[in-house]
């Protein structure tokens, strides 16, 4: 290679260990001129580093969960008093009481039922949004519009927003990944997508198991084996940079095989829990098949945001015998378990978080697409309600031991400073670092965003 | 009346009428925006290097370049330019062979003769077919939760691919995609062509079970227009749907005209056979005779809560379309089984609001039944109830109160349906009526009857104009707008369209050749595809949002020289390819690229990686093993384990290598995209792509390194050359003839020899070629 034909990008690759640049996109649309997985700076000073959404697949019920309603207690078996909207099966029963008691928890007092006995005791940490507002009733586009502001298949997902705005810090992993233990939600793989924006920007689904993503499992007998094949791989692509002249596209790719090659041990090292000591593996549940699952993917949140991953989603764990929190009927069957599965993980992690001095700037947010209706669905399940439910967000710059919000007597809709879906996204982008007005991608002919043209920041809840 | 007489005043007045806040943008000026003006016909600039120049298309590029002092790069190589030239139009390698005879074909014609055999070859529309798909979000399901099966659209992928195969003119095609369904026939064998293309219209994603389904429908109406701006006129007209276009000159009232079009039409499976083969069906079903079938009772007698929808025993009986040789309402039935088992065709009924919740159909048979609810095809039921008549229900509580209709389709040759009566109740029980036989039962042998081919078009269903939804909500609407063209293309001057769906018309507009867009976004798609971007670099934007054209003379000449050929896609091509512009080197001289950073002057060939398809498909090809069939129903897509989608959808896995065939058959089912593909950019199949993303990320090399595929076809490739006669040298030599068009340098032999003696396998070393940089990029 003469030195005239070398890229700047080379340089400054070379000038950084080589291992800066984490991957190049060359955009049809624009080309780039940088690195787009390069940590970038934030509009201003975030709060949070990293994001973990804990995705409550199916939409859990916000009367039984973090919004007790004594109306339901009184008006058990009445019919609601009020307009009800069509909903997802349209099997409208009666009123319907909660079959859990609500307690009231820590220095705030805040009420939690007792499906969540151990998040009851992290109360204090929680910022509990109990007038989240959707837009659909039914669960594909419900969760497109969560997770990517737009009800329909093909946005960017928010953590892809994310790391487009403000990079990765990872070296060796990916800088958006979706944890998963088996139930991948309606709408499937869209929900993490990236979209209109470049494919490096998708979300990366780590499965359970001993190799979590594709092909990064060495076919090679040994390392050794491998890397001799690397070498004579480095020393073709550098012939054909020395004949035709240097082109970024080609070094991109070329460099690409190194960061590759890395990966292949970076992951498995993520994944080995054994150096983990008992206490912490106990705080999360490892201990117990009941919460084995959702403790796993809890503690691997923690161990990629300690490496830099910026955004982490963990998926709802299977529970045997009940499905996701979809509880159209036998409601306290299928909220026991989900409860259970979950419970202690989360408990766990925010202990863990907190005590190694990562919550503060970790955000944390728990919830579904939608919640659940007031009144029966048949005899014992509830519907789909996306106009008033509850999420909660902890740390990262969010003050705990507080309501946002309220819902009206019955729990339908939120009639006290809603936060819809936007409003959570503009909130988060915040805390991150970004204006979700001025974090834009030009396509179609639009400044696209993930908030569209809406959003406020839920002040309130900040610390 | 021309389109183009876009008189200022009207326009100004069709808009302040259509939307009173037009405050935001100047329209005046936007009407002047390069894109909407007339072609020019630009004769091709003096030079001064005159010698440099094959074809006008240079005098264009060097004058540009002289003005800024540069040169253009020295032309490429001849193995370079072969490489090149066939993937560009086949998407596929240059074999040894076809290296060796360009090599030696000296005579001034040999580039030519090479573009008229990559043209004349089957893999062209392959190739550009599948460029074509990107436009149209092509995918063989519905995606959404279930990820339901598109019958039959494979049709038309294959359409496309003919299409270019066989250079039919531009124009046509537009308007074949538009309102093929009501053109003179054009049978390609037994297939009548034009409706096929209308297809197009039900590509996009749908609703499984949507609970607003005026929203949805609004939605899809949404997405149409989407694509069919974009694609066919390179103009984002969906950004008028909430408000007036913010930068272009598209009142929302536009948006709703276009819509009326598309909520006119109707989505349906029909027979397509050409004229003849349908003639043909029909005297061989002549000549079998009607069976015979017993007296039936008039009438039924349905007790009190029942309410009838059909009594096929009654006179009253004939509100059904028939597509196909096989329906007819006789004796008291609706039978596809009257002649013989052996003939195919659907009958659908007239549209009705679902009034209760269950629907009870006395069937007898073998076939299936949609209830298509608000144009969404989103039930379907296969019945199987042999010789007795048995009473099916269906629980329609989540779409009660919608608008839908039957269809009845029998797609077996040998199998048939019939259906004796259709009624709604409250109750999930059946009427009780007397039992009764099959009036045809199954015959033990079904004489063979010719297929006739069904797929996926567009039809007329009631015409409606539509209300403008204020800031796009359908919960609010506003005024109604006639059917009609985009203003700023039409003019004032144009009437409403009121016949029918009124597609044809709106085609005929569209392809007007005064349209000045419809050539000069086809002629920069075609450009892109050759030098990696096209002269405008955003080819889905021709408006004020998108790029100038780097060339707007070029533009024009190369637009009215399509026009002027007949709209003949294949003639542009040589036009493109004879030009010593494209034959450039890819190296720059640095005095150029410093100049010229992004080569918007062109002043190199382009340096570009392969595309997803072409990557699997030069790996097969490569390894020995692509089969190369062309056209035919999909490859089942190989699911690997890494491969989640919402499991309801989840399809039975095909082979990992797709069966040898190249990529653009494999099946493209929305929520399980082949991920040898997705890896390399694939695009999600959501509105028109004009330009791919082209990424280069860690996962790509990951895929090339530790793929099962990958793998496969390096261990294929190496038995391959295992087993020619020779040694290493002589089996090097040929692997890089395969892989790369070219021989191997002496240090890059020395470099081979010593790698195999260090104990590794000729598969390991097929393996690192197949990873290698030269391998996925042309230059």
């Amino acid at each position: 290679m003469t030195g005239a034909t070398i890229s700047r990008r080379r340089l400054l690759w070379r000038a950084a260990n080589g291992f800066a640049g984490l991957a190049f996109t060359a955009l049809a649309a624009e080309d780039t001129k940088t690195n787009p997985l390069a940590p970038r700076r934030p509009h201003f000073e975030g709060r949070a580093r990293s994001v973990i959404f804990l995705y409550m697949d199916g939409g859990p019920s916000q009367m039984d969960t973090f919004d007790p309603k004594p109306r339901l207690d009184q008006d058990h078996g009445k019919p609601l008093p009020m307009k009800i909207p069509t909903t997802q099966f349209n099997d409208n029963g009666n009123i319907m009481r909660s079959p859990w008691e609500f307690r009231r928890h820590g220095q705030s007092g805040i009420p939690v039922s007792s499906l969540f006995p151990h998040v009851a005791g992290c109360v204090d940490d929680l910022a509990i949004v109990r007038s989240m507002v959707a837009d659909h009733s039914e669960h594909t586009a419900a969760n497109y519009l969560l997770h990517t502001g737009f009800g329909q298949q093909g946005r960017p997902s928010m953590g892809a927003w994310a790391i487009y705005g403000l990079g990765v810090e990872s070296r060796n992993l990916p800088g958006f990944v979706v944890l998963d233990s088996g139930v991948i939600p309606a709408g499937g793989m869209d929900n993490f997508g990236s979209g209109f924006l470049p494919a490096s920007y998708q979300g990366t689904l780590f499965r359970r198991g001993p190799v979590p993503v594709a092909n990064v499992e060495r076919r090679e007998a040994s390392a050794a084996e491998q890397e001799r094949k690397l070498q004579l791989l480095r020393r073709l692509n550098q012939g054909l940079t020395d004949r035709m002249g240097a082109a970024t596209e080609i070094d991109a790719m070329a460099a690409n095989f190194e960061l590759a090659f890395r990966m292949q041990s970076a992951v498995p090292e993520l994944n080995d829990l054994g150096k983990e000591s008992p206490a912490t593996r106990a705080l999360y549940g490892l201990d117990d098949k009941a919460t084995e699952a959702f403790g796993r993917q809890c503690l691997l949140a923690r161990r990629l945001v300690e490496r830099g991953v910026r955004f982490v989603q963990c998926l709802t764990p299977p529970v045997r015998g009940v499905d996701r929190w979809d509880q159209h009927g036998k409601l306290f069957q299928g909220h026991t378990g989900n409860a259970l599965a979950v419970d202690k993980p989360i408990a766990g992690l925010l202990k863990d978080l907190k005590s190694r001095g990562l919550l503060n700037q970790t955000l944390v947010i728990w919830g579904g697409e939608f919640g659940r209706t007031p009144m029966s669905q048949g005899q014992d399940g509830r519907d789909h309600n996306p106009f008033g439910y509850t999420m909660w967000l902890a740390g990262g710059g969010v003050r705990g031991g507080v309501i946002h919000g309220a819902t009206d007597e019955f729990g339908y809709y939120a009639v006290e400073n809603p936060v819809h879906i936007h409003d959570l996204h503009a909130t988060m982008l915040h805390l991150l670092g970004m204006n979700h007005k001025q974090l834009t991608f030009r396509y179609g002919g639009r400044d696209m965003r993930l908030t569209d043209v809406h959003g406020e920041i839920v002040r309130s809840i900040l610390l | 009346m021309t389109l183009r007489t876009i008189a200022a005043r009207s326009l100004l007045a069709t808009l302040l009428w259509a939307c009173p806040s037009l405050a935001q943008i100047d329209s005046a000026r936007a009407r002047r925006h390069w894109s909407f003006q007339p072609l020019s016909a630009p004769a091709p600039p003096e030079v001064r290097q005159p010698r440099w120049v094959h074809t006008p298309v240079d005098r264009f590029v060097l004058a540009q370049l002289e003005a800024k002092m540069l040169r253009p790069a020295p032309e490429a190589d001849r193995r370079t330019l072969l490489r090149r030239v066939t993937f560009d139009l086949t998407g596929l390698p240059p074999t040894p062979a076809e290296v060796e005879a360009f090599l030696k074909d000296t005579s001034p014609e040999a580039w030519r003769r090479v573009v008229t055999r990559l043209l004349d070859s089957p893999h062209y529309g392959e190739r550009w077919g599948r460029h074509w798909l990107d436009l149209v979000r092509y995918a063989e399901t519905d995606g959404h939760e279930f990820d339901v099966d598109k019958p039959n659209v494979h049709r038309y992928r294959d359409y496309v691919v003919r299409a270019f195969n066989d250079d039919l003119p531009y124009n046509r095609f537009v308007l074949e995609h538009l309102a093929g369904d009501q053109l003179d026939p054009r049978p390609v064998e037994t297939v009548n062509q034009p409706p096929l293309a209308t297809a197009f219209y039900w590509l996009g994603e749908v609703i499984n079970t949507p609970v607003d389904s005026v929203q949805s429908m609004a939605d899809r109406v949404d997405n149409q227009i989407d694509v069919i701006g974009k694609t066919f006129l390179g103009l984002t007209v969906a950004c008028a749907r909430c408000h007036d276009h913010k930068f272009d000159p598209i009142p929302t009232a536009d948006y709703y005209s276009l819509a009326g079009f598309l909520h006119s039409s109707r989505l349906r499976q029909a027979v397509v056979d050409a004229p003849g083969h349908e003639q043909a069906i029909a005297s061989l079903a002549q000549r079998l005779g009607r069976r015979p079938g017993p007296s039936r009772p008039l009438a039924h007698t349905f007790p009190p809560d029942f309410t009838v929808y059909e009594d096929f025993t009654s006179p009253a009986a004939g509100r059904w379309k028939f597509t196909g040789t096989a329906f007819e309402i006789r004796d008291g039935v609706l039978t596809s089984g009257g002649i013989t088992a052996g003939l195919r065709g659907a009958a659908i009924s007239k549209m009705f609001e679902i009034p209760q919740r269950y629907i009870h159909m006395r069937v007898a048979g073998k076939a299936e039944i949609k209830l298509v609810v608000d144009e969404y095809q989103n039930k379907t039921w296969a019945f199987t109830s042999g010789d007795q008549y048995l009473w099916r229900t269906i629980d329609a509580r989540m779409v009660k109160h919608r608008n839908a209709y039957f269809q009845v389709t029998d797609l077996l040759g040998d199998g048939h349906i019939e259906v004796d009566a259709i009624v709604f109740s409250d109750q999930a029980k059946p009427p009780a009526i007397e039992a009764s036989p099959a009036l045809f039962p199954s015959l033990g042998i079904t004489p063979a009857m010719p297929e006739s081919v069904f797929a996926l078009t567009a039809t007329d269903g009631e015409p409606v104009n539509t209300k403008i939804h204020l800031r796009g909500n359908h919960k609010t609407l506003g005024s109604e707008v006639p059917r009609q063209f985009l203003s700023v293309l039409a003019g004032s001057a144009q009437q409403p369209v009121t016949e029918g769906s009124g597609r044809l018309e709106l085609a005929r507009r569209l392809t007007d050749p005064e349209n000045p867009l419809l050539a000069r976004v086809m002629v920069n798609r075609i450009w892109k595809h050759h030098f990696g971007h096209g002269l405008v670099r955003t080819p889905d934007n021709f408006g004020l949002t998108g790029d100038r054209p780097t060339h707007p003379a070029l533009l024009d000449w190369l637009a009215r020289r399509f026009i002027d050929s007949g709209w003949s896609v294949k003639s542009l091509h040589r036009l493109i390819l004879d030009s010593a512009a494209y034959r450039m080197s890819s190296t720059a001289s640095p005095a150029a690229l410093a100049a010229d950073p992004d080569n918007k002057l062109l002043h190199r060939g382009p340096i570009r990686r392969l595309e997803a398809e072409a990557i699997r498909d030069n790996l097969l090809a490569v390894a020995g093993v692509l089969d190369r069939t062309v056209y035919g129903p999909p490859v089942p897509v190989y699911v690997s384990p890494f491969m989640d989608g919402d499991a309801r959808g989840k399809p039975k896995p095909g082979p990992l290598d797709g069966a040898n065939r190249r990529s653009i058959y494999i099946n493209v089912r929305r929520n399980y995209l082949p991920d040898s593909l997705t890896v390399f950019d694939f695009p999600q199949p959501i509105s028109t792509i004009g330009n791919r993303n082209v990424s280069a990320v860690p996962s790509q090399s990951l895929f090339l390194m530790n793929n099962e595929f990958v793998s496969q076809q390096a261990g294929r490739w190496a038995a391959r050359i295992a087993s020619l006669p020779g040694g290493t040298a002589i089996q090097v030599n040929r692997m890089y003839l395969e892989a790369f068009a070219r021989e191997p340098r002496p240090a890059e032999l020395a470099e081979a020899k010593a790698f195999l003696a260090s104990g590794a396998t000729l598969q390991d070393y097929a393996h690192v070629l197949m990873c290698s940089t030269e391998f996925h990029f042309i230059r």
